[in-house]
């Protein structure tokens, strides 16, 4: 009488579990537009400043525009022209007024219109409308990643690698640009190629190099939609780091006062190819007096102030070759792979830390708020990109109503799911935010990640309860037995 | 996503998140319940009573309880 009691009681848990799993699932952004859809002519650029910065192993373009709406109507939309190529590789944009910090509120979504047309675009919605001949200064920062590519594509093994990058000298856009230059910074003055083009006022040809950048004009009006394609090798004997998937889980413990991270990298070197068999013992020659090469021998990793429990494998187990610098001010994870990656090379690799969730975690008044970044992982001079990212965080069994925000730009987030996943001593599973992202780099690492999720005391004490019946019914069922008269 | 929760972070009141048993005492907490719990689960053992059912039972279960996730979070499964 009292087993079912106490098993009836148990299974009105479960399904109180089941039936409150009230999640709120926020939404990514697209926008649909008709088949034949050409971007309104109503702006136009006064001028534009387009800056390629190639310092990093990725390309990083921002462009200052000054646009003025020509229409007689207020504006709003301003749309931002790439190749069907470049829209595969392109990511992060993010949109800034350049005059004023205090205007927020730019949103920028890619739109879905045609998907054979070449031309593509995002959609840049200001946050106040331009009424008619009025100007506005747009700061307007992307990348592109997979952008660059080694020329030689295969080296000797201590040779300088050369990268190659083609873009246009002109600025793409959707409006006609009145003036406009585009700098172009390299990693060094090192530049054996780039293509000239005639110049124009007193400038007779342009490039004009200037130490390790270039800058090609300022040109006079140029009409909307014109390219002027450029390529532009140049030194750089660094890792290209990519990083085609990046898992990352957070898992929150109330009862532990814990939060475990582990990040699952699928790491490769972009570089230049060895074309020669890889020699162990030039390399280690090399380490003495040339330590510049373009293979990744070694990443650090800054992580938050208190974190422990460093750990460093791949997929033949624990990575002797790591430290961990951990102290009132720092942590600090130096990784050495197992092997120096050259390009052309992958090294899969995992590690993981805990935090105490003091760090992390806040109570509010009715719910949690977990504040996490969304992205660490190595930060190296090089910069480091990420082709697809799959942030898991796993929240205590029985969290509902969870929400989320990100700092990251919302163009890069392309998905998010909240499932359930049982680990240890979990009877439901736990309620896990699944956020997947795409074309990230390291300049967003510490973009922050917050969390909002309900989580009762009675959800709280479910693992406990759970144990508790088990056991009381195993006292139950050893005093039935030994009441049985045989 | 729900930009109001950037603002939420900011102007909630700092009160971070403690657990009841702080990390370097769980394992203590663990295995004392646990003992507790075994040595209770061994008293009943002695004398199988409708009495000793509940006035042993009932401990025992929760000092095994409490006792096993303390002892999960304290070898390092934080559940």
């Amino acid at each position: 009488m009292k087993f079912t009691a106490i098993a009836g009681a148990c299974l009105s848990l479960l399904s109180s579990v089941a039936a409150d799993a009230n999640i709120t699932a926020p939404s990514s952004s697209k926008v649909a537009l008709p088949s034949t859809f050409k971007p309104p002519q109503v702006f136009k650029n006064a001028n534009l400043v387009h800056v390629v910065s190639l310092e990093k192993n990725f390309a990083k373009e921002s462009i200052n525009v000054l646009i003025e709406n020509v229409s007689p109507e207020p504006q709003d939309e301003y749309f931002l022209p790439f190749t069907s190529e470049q829209m595969e590789k392109v990511g992060g944009i993010e949109v800034k007024d350049r005059k004023s910090a205090d205007v927020v509120g730019f949103t920028v979504e890619a739109v879905e219109f045609d998907p054979l047309s070449d031309t593509q675009y995002y959609r840049i919605r200001l946050p106040a409308p331009l009424s008619p001949k009025s100007q506005q200064t747009l700061g307007i920062s992307f990348h592109y990643l997979r952008a660059l590519s080694p020329l030689p594509a295969a080296i000797e093994q201590a040779d300088k690698q050369y990268l190659l990058y083609a873009f246009s000298a002109y600025c793409p856009s959707a409006y006609p640009t009145l003036k406009q230059k585009t700098e172009v910074k390299l990693p060094s003055a090192d530049i054996p190629d780039y293509t000239t083009i005639a110049g124009s006022g007193d400038v007779k040809e342009f490039p004009v190099k200037q130490g390790s950048k270039l800058i090609y004009g300022p040109f006079p009006e140029v009409p909307a939609g014109a390219v002027s394609a450029i390529k532009v090798r140049f030194e750089s004997t660094k890792p290209v780091t990519h990083v085609s998937h990046l898992e990352r889980d957070i898992e929150v413990s109330h009862w532990g006062g814990n939060v475990a991270f582990e990040e699952r990298y699928t790491l490769f070197n972009h570089g230049a190819n060895l074309s020669a068999q890889f020699n162990r013992v030039k390399w280690a020659q090399s380490q003495y007096f040339n330590p510049q090469t373009y293979a990744l021998k070694e990443m650090k990793i800054p992580l938050r102030v208190g974190s422990k429990d460093a750990y460093f494998t791949d997929v033949i187990g624990n990575v002797s070759t790591s430290r961990f610098r951990s102290n009132k001010r720092e942590a600090v994870l130096e990784l050495k792979p197992r092997y120096p990656v050259f390009g052309g090379w992958k090294y899969p690799f995992t590690i993981g830390w805990n935090a105490d969730t003091k760090f992390f975690l806040k109570k509010s008044a009715s719910n949690y708020l977990l504040n996490v970044p969304l992205l660490e992982g190595p930060k190296q001079a090089e910069g480091v990109e990420y082709g697809q990212v799959q942030v898991r965080v796993l929240l205590p069994e029985g969290a509902d109503n969870v929400k989320f925000y990100t700092t990251a730009p919302e163009s890069s987030i392309t998905g998010h799911s909240v499932d359930l996943e049982r680990t240890y001593l979990d009877t439901v599973g736990r309620t896990v935010l699944t956020i997947k992202a795409r074309n990230l780099v390291d300049d967003f690492r510490d973009r922050e990640l917050i969390v909002s999720y309900d989580y009762s005391t009675m959800a709280g004490l479910r693992k406990p309860l759970i144990i508790f019946s088990s056991m009381i019914s195993i006292f139950v069922g050893i005093w039935a037995i030994s009441k049985v008269d045989l | 996503m729900d930009s109001s929760l950037h603002e939420i972070w900011q102007t909630a009141p700092g009160s971070p998140f403690l657990p009841t048993v702080g990390k370097g005492s769980q394992f203590l907490v663990g295995f004392a319940l646990l003992l507790l719990g075994l040595s209770l689960t061994g008293a009943f053992a002695f004398n199988r009573s409708l009495v000793t059912l509940p006035a042993l039972g009932i401990p025992a279960s929760l000092a095994i309880a409490f006792g096993t996730v303390y002892m999960f979070c304290a070898v390092g499964v934080y559940v």
